[in-house]
């Protein structure tokens, strides 16, 4: 039983990793940009959504659509102020890395002055697990974390196989050069992805501040998981980096099977330290990784 | 006031130290790793080992530790070997989260996150240091001889053969270059200088936990490598005296509310990250163009 | 640009500084996270004490104004002993409030060389008692809390069966050690300890392991935000039984969480309503924050208060308020009127209080036991 129940667990907090990773992978893919700043757009969507639902109590519609739009516009404020000024000078991944990295310190500290340097965290029946079968205990949000998880990767994958912008976003992170090919404007495409990514933030963000609570900090641990179920599924594939999510967030909770709970972070990372010796291009990549 | 400044000149070396080492392998090999964190924590833990458990000096200490960091290097020339780019940033990411928890439950050796506290002062040649004056000469006379040494490998042909490689990999083996041996040399001989810096530490503090060798710390690390200015010989080093520098420096910024100090001081800190990467992208010393447009 | 001009601001602000330094004030400092993931408490305990401040201000306790200089901690090891390097030798301070164990023994030998006392409030490790005779603590240390709560939790609420989940620091082990000892001893069991890293955030399946062992009781010894974390999502998962922590939960980050309402927790013995400084500070806490104090408050009031009153009694007399002289007054002053009534430093720096049991009830806490000391 207890098994069962690390699973159910490890799958919840998988598909609100896959949602990060995929948003990540998605920008990463369109425009290769390393954006480390992607735990500050869940940091930003987590705690907009809490003050506006628990603080001001605000209808919740109106709060998942604020934590949207600013997600959103955080996405392509760092891609139109700070990637694209760094890029036209020189595209050195570790400058954008550093840049990057300095948003999210800023972001942190700002989110610590601004709503509190305590834990926050959004109050609702929906993270009471119940009894389902003796010794099994699920929560609603389980479930709706799953099918939130479901239609949003869904959504995606029409988006992407049906539009124009679509198409040249995946076509983009196998092949750069297509872009020429499509005829399309590389900047836009590179905004739309900024959007899309960022906002694939909100849902795992929100469930995060029903069921684990938020602190300023929690930005970091995002970006960690998102880059590692990223690598583990291979860069640029998004079916790939869903899978990370799912695989880091059961890992993180079998761990607890067998081992005691201090070595479940390790286990994360050792997951993906042997991926990236012995199945360098993820789940579903192409066998290139060296470049 | 000549205390405060001393200690902050020697923090600063040993940081120099870190940056000059981890600019050997990223800015002339092109290996990007955010673990230097770690070969400096295993410096320091194997140093304080070496001192207060087998009663070695500072030179037998820091030879150990040395030792040791080129060891354990190996597990990260690994994937060095076989594959570039950002999937190196996260296998060196991968060790160094590990690394973190091995130095929090290897308590009988690192104390977890109580630390080692009481560690002996640095002797050598039978001279004890026991004033910061002391540390200070001696951490400087340690960055000037690994200046020196990174100085003459970067001209030797090895040294050659690192910026072949990382320019261009696929040439570099056309012409004959044994690529394997070239990488691990360059990651074995940068972890290894990195643990002089963690015995320095460690004698000078006489205390060490796991906070200091921590994610945040290879990130710093690599902040002074690159807003110094990578594959610079003294860029690393404008970079460790700037990222020092600044908290300490706005530490003296009046009329901040005393519950925000911290949190300005990182928000300026952050801001000038970002505002150097877009306006002085080469970094600071950097002033002709980086050869390396992409990674 | 920008930077030439952020640059010449700071210049600016060195030589305003250098040449505003007033000679007409007393000044301590304090070394205090102020930024990062524990800036929390450093914001707490900075209030507590610039209270204390206003007070002895207000009374004209001292000949001078009495201010504090703010660093910041960041909670680590090296940014703390640069902090502490320059209360020491640029500010030349004779008195540092300090927090966090880390933290505390980077700073300890600083203090110890430069003759220089510092003064834990928050950090409740045994370990902090070992550091020297300039680095004293104004709280009781976890090893007095857990010799209280033991006996109180098997013998007078029968509580037998104890789940511990503690975070892997000095403390945590501190109280895994005790817990170990004290339990059996009073005759209940201790059925699980599972030890949890520093920076974990999801407990989902911690609370999966818990319910495994089938305890009476869970007892948490973790800190800041994890705290709060673990009680919200045990309470989640299924985790209904009784709760109790260490003296880190009074932090309102806790005490105001739905969830934690009935925990049991273990702190030194405060009786805010007692007439006279525990009730002006109280009031006057109340007053500012709109919250009634924990007794962090009272603690990092009571470090700047120990402060005054040696200073105090050195100003009386005639000499130097040094760090030397105010380690040497504390061994002539027998006891100190604090917060909470009567306190007396142990040889080794450290104090005993008497302790007492508080349930969560919303706001500071119900005490459920009055004070007794540890035996």
């Amino acid at each position: 039983m207890l098994f069962l129940q690390l699973v159910i667990n490890g799958l919840q907090l998988g598909a609100i990793y896959a949602l990060t990773a995929v948003g990540f992978s998605l920008i990463f893919g369109a425009t290769k940009v390393f954006h480390v700043a992607h735990g500050a757009a869940f940091t930003i969507a987590a705690y907009l959504f809490w003050w506006i639902f628990t603080v001001l109590h605000i209808a919740w519609p109106v709060a998942v659509l604020a934590a949207v739009v600013a997600s959103v516009v955080f996405g392509l404020a760092m891609e139109r102020f700070i990637y694209r000024p760094i890029q036209r000078h020189e595209g050195a991944f570790f400058t954008v890395f550093i840049a990057a990295f300095g948003v999210q310190i800023i972001i942190q500290n700002l989110t610590g002055s601004v709503f509190g340097r305590g834990f926050a965290s959004v109050t609702t029946s929906l993270s009471h697990s119940v009894e389902v079968l003796p010794g099994l205990f699920v929560a609603p949000i389980a479930w709706i974390s799953l099918l939130i998880a479901l239609v949003v990767f869904t959504a995606l994958s029409l988006y992407l196989s049906r539009t124009h912008t679509g198409m040249a976003m995946r076509a983009l992170s196998e092949n750069p050069d297509l872009i020429r090919v499509f005829g399309l404007d590389p900047g836009r495409v590179a905004q739309c992805a900024f959007g899309i990514g960022s906002a694939m933030v909100v849902p795992g963000a929100i469930l995060t501040s029903m069921t684990a609570g938020l602190n300023p900090a929690i930005g970091a641990h995002v970006m960690l998981i998102s880059l590692a179920a990223t690598i583990v599924g291979g860069i640029g594939s998004l079916r790939g980096a869903a899978c990370g999510g799912f695989l880091l967030g059961l890992a993180e909770n079998l761990a607890l099977w067998r081992l005691d709970p201090q070595w479940s972070e390790a286990v994360t990372f050792v997951v993906l330290f042997l991926f990236i010796i012995f199945r360098p291009s993820g789940f579903f990549g192409r066998p290139q990784a060296a470049k | 006031m000549e205390t405060y400044i001393i200690n902050l000149l020697v923090l600063i070396s040993i940081n120099a130290i870190l940056a000059v080492t981890l600019n050997f392998i990223l800015g002339y090999a092109g290996i990007f790793s955010i673990a230097h964190a770690l070969f400096f924590g295993v410096g320091a833990y194997a140093a304080t080992f070496a001192a207060m458990k087998l009663g070695l000096d500072f030179t037998g200490a820091t030879a150990f530790g040395m030792l040791l960091a080129a060891l354990i290097s190996l597990a990260l020339a690994l994937p060095a070997l076989r594959v570039r780019g950002e999937y190196f940033v996260a296998a060196s990411l991968g060790l160094q989260m590990l690394a973190i928890t091995v130095f929090t439950e290897w308590k009988s050796v690192t104390g977890g996150i109580g630390g080692l506290t009481n560690i002996p002062p640095a002797r050598i040649f039978g001279f004890t240091l026991t004033q910061p004056e002391h540390y200070l000469v001696l951490s400087l006379a340690c960055l000037l001889a690994i200046i020196l040494i990174i100085r003459a490998l970067v001209r030797s042909s090895f040294g050659r053969s690192l910026k072949a490689l990382r320019d261009d990999e696929a040439a570099a083996s056309a012409f004959g270059k044994n690529v394997s041996v070239i990488k691990t040399s360059a990651v074995v001989l940068s972890s290894a200088l990195a643990a002089v810096a963690g015995s320095l530490y460690a004698s000078y503090l006489s205390f060490i936990n796991v906070e200091s060798f921590v994610l945040e710390t290879s990130i710093q690390l690599m902040a002074m490598v690159i807003i110094g200015g990578t594959a610079t010989l003294f860029g690393p080093v404008v970079g460790a005296v700037l990222i020092i520098l600044l908290p300490a420096g706005l530490s003296y910024i009046p009329h901040l509310p005393a519950t925000e100090i911290g949190s300005i001081q990182q928000i300026i800190y952050g801001l000038a990250m970002v505002l150097l990467m877009i306006f002085r992208p080469g970094g600071l010393w950097g002033f002709q163009e980086n050869p390396k447009a992409h990674a | 640009m920008r930077l030439v001009r952020s640059l010449l601001f700071v210049a600016a602000s060195f030589v305003a500084l250098s040449s505003a330094r007033a000679q007409d004030v007393i000044k301590i400092g304090a070394d205090l996270p102020m930024s990062g993931p524990n800036a929390e408490y450093g914001e707490l305990f900075g209030a507590a004490a610039n209270l204390a401040v206003e007070h002895a201000n207000a009374d004209k306790m001292l000949s001078k104004k009495l201010v504090i200089q703010f660093e910041d901690s960041q909670a680590t090891p090296q940014q703390g002993v640069v902090a502490m390097n320059k209360l020491v030798s640029v500010e030349k301070v004779p008195f540092v409030l300090s927090a966090f164990t880390g933290v505390s023994k980077a700073i300890a030998p600083v203090g110890d060389r430069a003759k220089v006392v510092s003064v834990n409030g928050g950090g409740i490790g045994p370990d902090l008692a070992e550091l020297g005779e300039y680095f004293w603590n104004v709280i009781p240390l976890v090893n007095l809390e857990i010799r209280v709560m033991a006996p109180y939790l098997v013998q007078e609420r029968g509580f037998k069966r104890i789940a511990l989940i503690y975070v892997d620091d000095p403390a945590g082990e501190a109280i895994n050690k005790e817990l170990a000892e004290n339990v059996p001893k009073a005759g209940g069991q201790l059925v699980a300890q599972l030890q949890i890293p520093r920076n974990a955030q999801q407990f989902t399946s911690i609370a999966a392991r818990v319910r495994g062992a089938n305890p009476d009781l869970v007892f948490i010894a973790s800190f800041g935000a994890q705290q709060a974390q673990i009680v919200k999502q045990l309470r989640d998962n299924g985790v209904s039984q009784q709760l109790a922590g260490y003296s880190v939960f009074s932090s309102p980050t806790v005490t105001e969480l739905p969830e934690a309402k009935g925990a049991l927790f273990p702190t030194q013995s405060v009786d805010w309503s007692a007439p006279g400084m525990s009730q002006r500070v109280a009031k006057d806490w109340k007053a500012k924050t709109g919250k009634d104090p924990s007794f962090f408050v009272a603690n990092y009031y009571n470090a700047v208060m120990v402060f005054v009153t040696l200073a105090q009694a050195l100003e009386k007399s005639g000499q130097p308020i040094t760090g030397e002289n105010l380690l040497k007054q504390r061994k002539a002053t027998g006891t100190f009127d604090l917060v909470g009534g009567k306190m007396e430093f142990l040889p080794n720096g450290s104090v005993s209080m008497p302790i007492q049991i508080n349930e969560v009830d919303g706001g500071a806490g119900k005490v459920v036991k009055a004070g007794t000391m540890a035996k």
